[in-house]
């Protein structure tokens, strides 16, 4: 059989990997020939990471796997062919060293895969520190780069010895858009002058037309494989537009459009990959719930400029970070905080929660001008906030967390344990409240991040990048969850993300570039002032290409 | 606001409890630890292993040789040169060594001055000279020379003079110091490693509160660890006396655990990782170790040292808790301990307090 | 065919620790550590009894009394308080740790001496220490003794004490605690370095790319080696010129002895790092398994010729012995490379060099767990 393909093709047969009584994926069988890009997507923890472990030769398995006419078994086999293989795993700066600057990893990395540095490395180096827009960044220390730079860096560190066969888990989670088409640039390249292999996941739905194949992953087994159209043809007949009169008992209904398996009345909508994962919902008998949420316990009187800001500026040394920002947060909006890597959207949400100083200008949080910590005390019990990186205990469950959290804002046990009950149907994680925080996968993490950022029932809530690396349904469940919130509480929304489709849920947007706040406006306005774009993706392209 | 307090503490119980091997690596220093230091050390000569070459006729050395006996000294071992026997002391096998000349045995039968060729090993310097002490009392009662005068020696509190128990009890006292700083600094500094710190600091509890919960925690964790260690070792297995009374013992030591819990805080302030902790705490805590008495007493340091030594709140933990275990001092002479732990303790605290309190 | 071991893959890491030891600051540790511990404990440590607090109650104030008082004021371990308490309050003293020993002088005591009848001193002494404790009975017993016997006596010991004359306590203990430092030091720094990048992830580094065990051990051991060599010399330096202790045997020895001892500290400091999983536990473990044996197997406290049944294993199982006495070899007796002991102790050390690599290149796993 294998005789049909060629050398440098990619053999797995027959790989399972299991975690002491838990399977993490079973029985995955593939080919990939030189120059493939092979996407990997499904939900999280459906075994992707796992399936990736192993074709890396870093954790065992059973099954074959072959590759230049290596065969193995084990990562002590695999040995041989990781001299050709180039892997980043996943979570955010996870093989970065916080104190060696960009140039020092890229040294670094040259070094340890022992590389000649000649002009061509050299030449080669340039190209994807300017590709990843780390040029300027050089020579600045890992722990002080922003989540989206840390990915590219640790992208390119892999990138940098031309591997055969590169295995990427999300690369591009927390990646800007910008940088993704740029990042997706040099794959492509990879692939197709170099012949390389490339497997990579993704929780971005709009990549995988860039994938000649895409595996769709789970419960730990590949439920469907083939290019994105054929995937996306597979569930043409259960998209549906969105109407009015709807109520179907077997539908999903998100966004504009409608999924069910039973015939509808109404006209079809063209699908989208992101469709895989709502007709395997409906296949899996999974509904997304419609999410009963009750109206607040207390009767706060919420101001009608929930936050305001003036002149705020922050500097790192020579770096500002923020400059000169006003902007303002209204009773019961979702503001859309937008910009790339390094633009300083965490910085200013960590001024605005008092986690950094404010160098210049002027707070004013719930109606209260803010001065000094002592001003913060009592209205950290009126915030949420979901971080970037993940941050929960790691020695104690899911479950165990967000009680923790739950006490430490002084909510009785009893309704604590009816809103965690909620909160986990809701966002679907359920099955995992008994499980450590760390051995979860990253998507999951976040789902208890948000959770834990809701249990007091805060008035304005602060989200950074809640949804990277969240998968599809998830997030769909998320937005709801954020509408209904708007609606039944009128909280106010101030979030940042990398998806720019999730734009359009927002009332309105603002758009940060190198530290300064370029546009603060609605998403159809903006719409209008582009009317070339196709989707708000392009409408941030054009910002950034602007001066550039 | 209590339940706040006692949900810190209890969690992080909970996050020790979890950890096996760390759960583990205390109860091995509260046990075997303290029972290898108790068994193992002992400064007082025994088993000296002596070596001789015997060049007289024999009577006298074979007398003076049969008084060298256990457990003092090994049965001494005969060379048949001063040459094998200096390399024996060389390669570390002999401690002592006695050349008896070939007029030894003739000059005592005249009674004229004799000398005993003594070589011995003074590279442990104390204890070398305690045997010179043991040989010349074995001479003098060679000497028909009546003394004139009987000692009546009492010992006191510890009467069968067990060193184990003493050596067994100031390694625990060193121990809680360690233990305490460490896990402190680490209570913080994992926070900081794991991204949890910002998470801490958006929480609606006063920082004071969380500080002083997370400390207590860590006391508490020490706190079962000696009472383990009292129970298990100190008591049992050594006899150590209790001539005091065992509450101001435990007293004292929250005092003192709680306060040394402060330069755990003053470490996590200035610590960035658990790398960082495990440098910086060694490099504050054998100061204040050494200064406290521990492994030297302090009249016999280095004036200097000695002035330094009323600043390690060690020092009166560490007196004050003999005074309890072997003299039996009553509580109110303990006052002197008590204010030097307080005060200084409180001292501390406050330092490692504001400094971490300022990152809040 | 791939060398066995490259050395850019070395380079890389050796670097890469170096610059994160320098930014981290723990460099100063690096050598600030050993340093301080040499000179603190150096300068602090005595294992003598000096300047014991006697309290004599001297009820006969008669010649011969005084006389005894002033052979104790004459003694350099004694600090003499002359009282008139009772017995009881000189008690209650020792309870409250003011005084160490009581003597008491009987009233009769000039007159008995007088009448050639024997006469009776009271003795108490703190023996909470029980070490110090003897060691004071043995002073009391020789200064009164000495007191006594005003005679010369007839056989007398012709001591020759070897390698340490002046019997000083410096010289005695300084070069045990090279033997201490260099065995802890090395060995917690290098537990962190693997467990470090275990907890943080960048262990996937080593585990996804072609780097051999051997290279990424030796890459670890490298870099710390290299910092703790330096050590070898500052550690000479403060010995014999801040302490004086002399030196009479070859500084190659002690040279080549101490890196293969730094070798074995850092292998036992990365054995750690394998096994753990977190940092703390291996900072504790570390410390709790270094110190203690450090200390006990030094010979400092105790000879080993001494030790007998237990002690007496575990101290030649734990390295430290073979190389103290290789060290105070070079310090204080100067046999060198003539003494067949010596060049067996030589090859032992090595031999648990290659061991505990061996352990460790065993135990150590390039896959997750």
């Amino acid at each position: 059989m294998a005789d049909f393909y060629p050398v440098d093709a990619l053999h797995v047969s027959g790989v399972s990997v299991g975690y002491k009584d838990k399977i993490a994926i079973s029985d995955v069988s593939f080919e990939a020939k030189s120059g493939e890009i092979i996407g990997f997507i499904g939900a999280d923890g459906a075994g992707k990471s796992s399936l990736m472990q192993a074709i890396a030769g870093i954790v065992r398995f059973s099954g074959e796997i072959s590759y230049l006419q290596h065969k193995y078994h084990s990562p002590k086999e695999a040995e041989k062919i990781k001299i050709h293989t180039g892997f980043m795993p996943q979570g955010i700066g996870l093989v970065l060293y916080d104190t060696l600057t960009v140039d020092e990893h890229l040294r670094f990395f040259a070094d340890l895969r022992d590389l000649k540095k000649d002009a061509a490395f050299l030449a080669y180096k340039k190209q994807l520190l300017h590709m990843s827009g780390l040029s300027a960044f050089a020579e600045r220390q890992a722990m002080n780069l922003s989540g989206g730079m840390m990915q590219k860096l640790s992208l390119i560190c892999a990138l940098l010895h031309r591997p055969k066969l590169l295995i990427l888990d999300e690369p591009t989670t927390g990646v800007d858009p910008l940088s993704r088409l740029e990042l997706w640039e040099i794959l492509r390249n990879i692939a197709k002058e170099e012949g390389t292999i490339i497997l990579v996941s993704t929780a971005y739905m709009q990549e995988a037309s860039k994938m000649d194949r895409v595996m769709l992953f789970h419960n730990s087994k590949v439920i469907a494989s083939g290019t994105s159209a054929e995937l996306i043809d597979s569930i043409r007949p259960y998209v549906y537009e969105k109407s009015l009169a709807d109520n179907d008992e077997n539908s999903i209904s998100f966004d504009k459009v409608i999924y069910s398996l039973d015939s509808l009345n109404l006209s079809l909508h063209e699908p989208t990959l992101e469709g895989l994962f709502f007709v395997n919902a409906l296949k899996e008998r999974k509904k997304i719930a419609n999410f009963a949420i009750k109206s607040r316990e207390d009767d706060e009187v919420i101001p009608e400029v929930v936050m305001e800001c003036h002149g705020v500026s922050k500097k790192f040394g020579a770096f500002v970070a923020n400059e000169k920002i006003d902007m303002q947060l209204k009773k019961g909006e979702i503001l859309g905080l937008l910009g790339a890597n390094g633009a300083g959207k965490t910085t200013f949400i960590k001024m605005l929660l008092g986690l950094y100083s404010i160098d210049e200008g002027k707070l004013t949080l719930l109606g209260q001008s803010i001065k000094s910590g002592k001003d913060r005390q009592e209205l950290k019990s009126k915030i949420g906030y979901v971080s970037q990186h993940f941050a929960l205990y790691k020695d104690m469950s899911v479950k165990e967390n967000l009680l923790y959290f739950a006490s430490m804002h002084r909510i009785e046990k009893k309704t604590a344990l009816s809103r965690i009950a909620l909160y986990a149907k809701e966002l679907g994680f359920e099955e995992y409240l008994g499980s450590f925080a760390n051995e979860l996968p990253l998507g999951v993490n976040q789902r208890f991040s948000i959770a834990a950022a809701l249990l007091h029932e805060p008035l304005v809530l602060f989200l950074d990048e809640p949804t990277s690396g969240v998968d599809t349904l998830a997030r769909a469940q998320f937005w709801q969850i954020l509408q209904k919130l708007k609606e039944v509480w009128g909280i106010s929304i101030l979030i940042t993300t990398h998806y720019m489709s999730e734009a359009q849920f927002c009332d309105r947007v603002v758009l940060l570039k190198n530290g300064q706040k370029v546009a603060d406006d609605t998403v159809s306005n903006l719409y209008e002032r582009f009317p070339k774009a196709k989707d708000f993706e392009d409408i941030f392209l054009e910002f950034y290409k602007e001066k550039a | 606001m209590k339940s706040v307090f006692f949900t810190i503490v209890f969690k992080e119980l909970k996050s020790f409890m979890r950890s096996a091997a760390l759960v583990a690596v205390v109860l091995y220093s509260f046990t075997i630890d303290i029972y290898v230091a108790g068994e193992g050390i002992d400064i007082e000569p025994r088993n000296v292993a002596v070596g001789y070459v015997d060049n007289s006729s024999g009577g006298i050395s074979k007398k003076i040789l049969s008084n060298l006996h256990s457990p003092e000294f090994v049965a001494p071992v005969q060379f048949l040169s001063q040459k094998e026997l200096s390399n024996a002391i060389y390669n570390k096998e002999i401690m002592v060594g006695l050349v008896f000349d070939n007029d030894f045995e003739k000059l005592y039968r005249e009674k004229k001055n004799t000398q005993l060729n003594v070589l011995l090993d003074a590279t442990s310097a104390s204890q070398g000279f305690t045997t010179l002490m043991y040989l010349q009392s074995i001479l003098f009662s060679f000497e028909d020379i009546q003394i004139p005068l009987d000692l009546k020696i009492h010992k006191l509190f510890n009467q069968n003079s067990d060193n184990k128990s003493f050596m067994a009890l100031s390694e625990l006292l060193s121990l809680i110091t360690m233990l305490v700083v460490i896990l402190t600094a680490i209570v913080f500094v994992k926070e900081k490693e794991d991204g949890t710190w910002d998470i801490m600091l958006l929480m609606p509890i006063d920082a004071k509160l969380t500080i002083l919960a997370k400390t207590l925690s860590q006391v508490i964790i020490v706190m079962g660890g000696v009472i383990l260690s009292l129970g298990f070792v100190i008591f049992n297995i050594f006899d150590t006396p209790m001539n005091g009374s065992f509450w101001s013992f435990i007293f004292l030591t929250f005092l003192y655990t709680f306060s040394s819990a402060g330069i755990g805080l003053f470490v996590a302030a200035i610590a960035k990782d658990v790398m960082q902790v495990a440098q910086f705490s060694i490099v504050i805590m054998i100061p204040l170790i050494f200064l406290s008495g521990a492994w030297t007493p302090i009249y016999t340091m280095y004036p200097f040292f000695q002035v330094l030594s009323f600043f390690s709140p060690l020092r009166y933990y560490i007196e004050g808790s003999e005074s309890i275990f072997y003299r039996g001092t009553s509580f109110v002479d303990l006052y002197p301990y008590y204010f030097g732990v307080v005060i200084l303790g409180f001292i501390l605290y406050i330092i490692g307090f504001k400094k971490i309190g300022r990152l809040f | 065919m791939k060398n066995f071991v490259r050395f850019s893959v070395i380079k890389a890491f050796v670097l890469k620790e170096l610059t994160e030891l320098v930014r981290t600051k723990l460099i100063i540790m690096v050598y600030m550590m050993p340093s301080m511990v040499t000179i603190l404990f150096g300068y602090g440590i005595a294992m003598d009894v000096t300047h014991s607090r006697i309290s004599i109650i001297d009820n006969d104030n008669s010649k011969y009394s005084s006389e005894l008082i002033s052979k104790f004021s004459h003694s350099k371990y004694f600090d003499v308080t002359l009282t008139h308490e009772s017995e009881a309050q000189a008690l209650e003293k020792i309870k409250k740790a003011q005084s160490d020993i009581i003597l008491i002088i009987p009233s009769s005591f000039e007159k008995n001496l007088l009448k050639g009848e024997k006469s009776e001193l009271g003795v108490f002494i703190d023996a909470a220490f029980a070490n110090r404790a003897s060691t004071m009975q043995n002073y009391v017993q020789g200064v009164i003794q000495s007191a006594a016997t005003t005679s010369a006596p007839m056989m007398t010991l012709n001591t020759r004490t070897l390698f340490n004359q002046a019997m000083r306590d410096e010289d005695a203990i300084v070069p045990g605690l090279i033997g201490l430092v260099l065995l802890v030091a090395p060995a917690i720094l290098t537990a962190l370095l693997i467990v470090k990048e275990k907890e943080k992830g960048t262990i996937f580094n080593f585990y996804a790319s072609p780097i051999g065990k051997l290279e990424f051990l030796i890459a670890k051991l490298l870099p710390v080696l290299l910092l703790h060599s330096v050590n070898i010399f500052i550690l000479f330096i403060w010995a014999t010129y801040l302490f004086d202790v002399p030196f009479r045997g070859s500084f190659f020895l002690y040279w080549l002895s101490s890196e293969i001892y730094i070798l074995i500290s850092l292998s036992i400091g990365m054995l750690i790092s394998i096994i753990a999983k977190r940092q703390i536990v291996a900072v504790v473990l570390t410390v709790i398994i270094t110190i203690l044996p450090a200390f006990l197997y030094s010979g400092m406290l105790m000879p080993i010729s001494s030790m007998q049944g237990a002690s007496w294993m575990e101290a030649h199982i734990f390295p430290v012995m073979y190389y103290n006495h290789i060290l105070y070899d070079c310090f204080l007796i100067g046999q060198g490379f003539d003494s067949s002991k010596i060049v067996l102790y030589l090859f032992i050390l090595v031999g648990y060099v290659i061991a505990l690599l061996g352990l460790g290149a065993l135990f150590l796993k390039k896959e997750m767990r």
